[in-house]
């Protein structure tokens, strides 16, 4: 018996396995907008600086360095947040768990333990915390924005009760300073890792059945949950995910400075947040890509960086991030709607 | 021999007897209508077919034999799947990604076999029950219409050979042309060997599709007949009176 539905279509025919390229296509997917504004900066950044050389040292090798080399701080945790905001939560305190993992991996070492056990801890503090996170939002039904901001607090003063204010000096040797931040003339190991972990986090959703299941938990929880998806469980690997990032980058970034500090990270939580939504993941969950989430945080920190370059004053970059956010979002739910 | 037997089914939330000493059974190769006014009693039965509630009192059998039927697992195994009003699919994903939702087919590591889905896809949304407007299993189930988002839910559980579809008020949102196209797959499915429960207010369009209608009023088994003895009106009548 043949059914005939009635036709549904404001999108053309694709036949499986061609790929027309239309901007159309490219604006529709999660990651097409950032791709575009990114690119349009680049582009501008590296014409103005090939201009004025004098006056904006963009193409600079220093300046390519200094980017690439604190281009993975923020990166990293922005792909951890961005895997569990797809998955329909936030974490707040993924700031919090990038000092503490320092912490824990640097008193660790200065007490004597070898590098091989300060570190597994260092990232299995991040996994803890973020398997607290995931624990306290799924168990107690809780929004997670309330629980991690809790959390982040609370981590905040355990901080500071426990090592005070003080910086302390963490050396770990050449062979980890060189695997997790050393250089080859402008290749930055912490860019590799970053790279590595941007792949890893791609092949995770887009190619592997959890991805799936992050996608569906977070674009319609009753429906995973009534096809058999595991959403607890599912969630609960997306808090780990975020944690151990976070964790990962706090230790790439106190080893870059060869210190560590109680109050370093302040601030990343909200600013990895920005790098998602910038990179197009919807703040309802179960959109976005991981590519976006990237490009996301490449974009933010180019701002930084021009802003820095230009000699301008410091609030300038709050106040652009700013509206860069509210634009990206607008631009989202827009997109979102065209869907 | 029925698929699924309930018997004397009682369930209280509460004070509230939801059901009280209900039978019902599911025989091979039908459609039975699950009607009633609303308070009758029908989404808890729906619900406990499909392992989301479990009855006070009473026993399950399948087959025969006596069953558990306490979770959806319990219930995925009894062969049953719940298509209900406001559709288990995810808007914002593609109709491949949906249609093997949580059935995967992966490699050894769990990585999605993306291409051998997406053609999997298109040859049962082109199969037996050919519903034209969906070109790509990339396209986003948020884009389809109603009816469409619909069949693919019925295409999915047809597929995973699912033996019982609890049709939960299938066509109340839908528009007169989708609701026809529901209504005959309905019927094309029995051909298939699938049995449904089709619970609904629609009197007429139950009377169209089922083979038997089974009357509930304030949690108990008013009526349970079949199509060749009565009307439109006379189940009308009863649904009304009680």
């Amino acid at each position: 018996m043949n059914l005939s539905v009635a036709r549904a279509g404001r999108q053309g025919a694709a036949h499986p396995g061609s790929h027309p390229f239309s901007w159309g296509a490219l604006r529709r997917h999660p990651a097409g907008n950032v791709l575009i504004i990114f690119t349009l900066v680049q582009a501008g950044c590296v014409l103005c600086s090939l201009l004025y050389p004098q006056q904006f040292r963009y193409v600079s090798p220093l300046n390519v360095q200094s980017m690439l080399r604190a281009l993975p701080q923020l990166g990293i945790i922005s792909l951890g947040v961005g895997v569990l905001m797809i998955a329909g939560e936030y974490d707040l305190s993924v700031g919090a768990t990038f000092t503490l993992s320092a912490l824990v991996t640097a008193n660790g070492f200065n007490a004597g333990f070898p590098l091989a056990v300060a570190v597994p801890l260092g990232l299995l503090a991040g996994a803890g915390v973020g398997m607290a996170n995931g624990l306290i939002t799924l168990g107690a039904k809780i929004p997670s924005f309330i629980a991690t901001l809790g959390m982040m607090m609370l981590l905040r003063g355990v901080i500071l009760f426990s090592s005070g204010t003080q910086t302390r000096p963490f050396h770990p040797g050449a062979f980890c300073e060189s695997v997790l931040t050393g250089s080859l003339g402008l290749v930055q190991a912490s860019s590799l890792w970053l790279v590595a972990v941007a792949v890893a986090a791609w092949l995770l959703m887009e190619c592997h059945s959890l991805g799936n299941h992050l996608y569906a938990a977070g674009g319609n929880r009753e429906a995973a949950t009534a096809i058999g998806v595991n959403v607890f469980r599912v969630k609960l690997v997306a808090f780990v995910v975020a944690g151990v990032l976070s964790a990962f980058s706090g230790l790439i970034s106190t080893v870059r400075v060869s210190s560590v500090s109680p109050i370093q990270g302040q601030g990343l939580e909200l600013q990895a947040i920005a790098a998602c939504v910038i990179g197009g993941i919807s703040l309802a969950g179960g959109r976005g890509s991981m590519v976006g989430v990237f490009l996301g945080s490449a974009l933010l920190y180019t701002i930084q960086d021009v802003l820095l370059l230009l000699r301008a004053p410091g609030f300038y970059l709050d106040s652009f991030i700013g509206c860069i956010i509210l634009v990206a979002a607008t631009l989202n739910r827009i997109v979102q709607k065209e869907a | 021999m029925p698929l699924v037997e309930l018997k004397g089914i009682c369930k209280s939330f509460g004070r509230v007897a939801a059901l009280d000493g209900i039978d019902f059974e599911i025989r091979p190769n039908e459609v039975v209508g699950l009607l009633g006014d609303n308070g009758a009693g029908k989404s808890t039965l729906v619900k406990i077919l499909s392992g989301v509630v479990f009855p006070d009192r009473g026993t399950i059998l399948q087959a025969g034999t006596p069953v558990r039927l306490a979770s959806h697992a319990d219930a995925e195994k009894l062969g049953i799947e719940t298509i209900y009003q406001d559709i288990a699919l995810v808007n914002s994903l593609s109709v491949y990604r949906n249609m093997f939702l949580a059935r995967e087919e992966t490699n050894l590591l769990g990585f999605l076999k993306r291409r051998s889905m997406k053609r999997k896809t298109m040859d049962i949304l082109r199969g037996s029950v050919r519903i034209s407007g969906i070109d790509s299993p990339d396209r986003l189930v948020g884009g389809l219409s109603g009816g469409q988002r619909q069949a693919v839910a019925i295409a999915r559980a047809v597929h995973f050979r699912k033996k019982i579809l609890l049709l939960d008020e299938p066509t109340s949102a839908l528009s007169v042309r989708e609701t026809e196209n529901v209504l005959n797959y309905i019927l094309q499915l029995k051909q298939d060997g699938v049995s449904c429960v089709f619970v609904t207010h629609n009197l007429h369009h139950a009377h169209r599709v089922c083979d038997r209608f089974v009357v509930l009023a304030r949690g108990r088994k008013v009526t349970d007949v079949t199509k060749g003895v009565t009307s439109v009106e006379e189940l009308t009548a009863t649904l009304v009176k009680e």
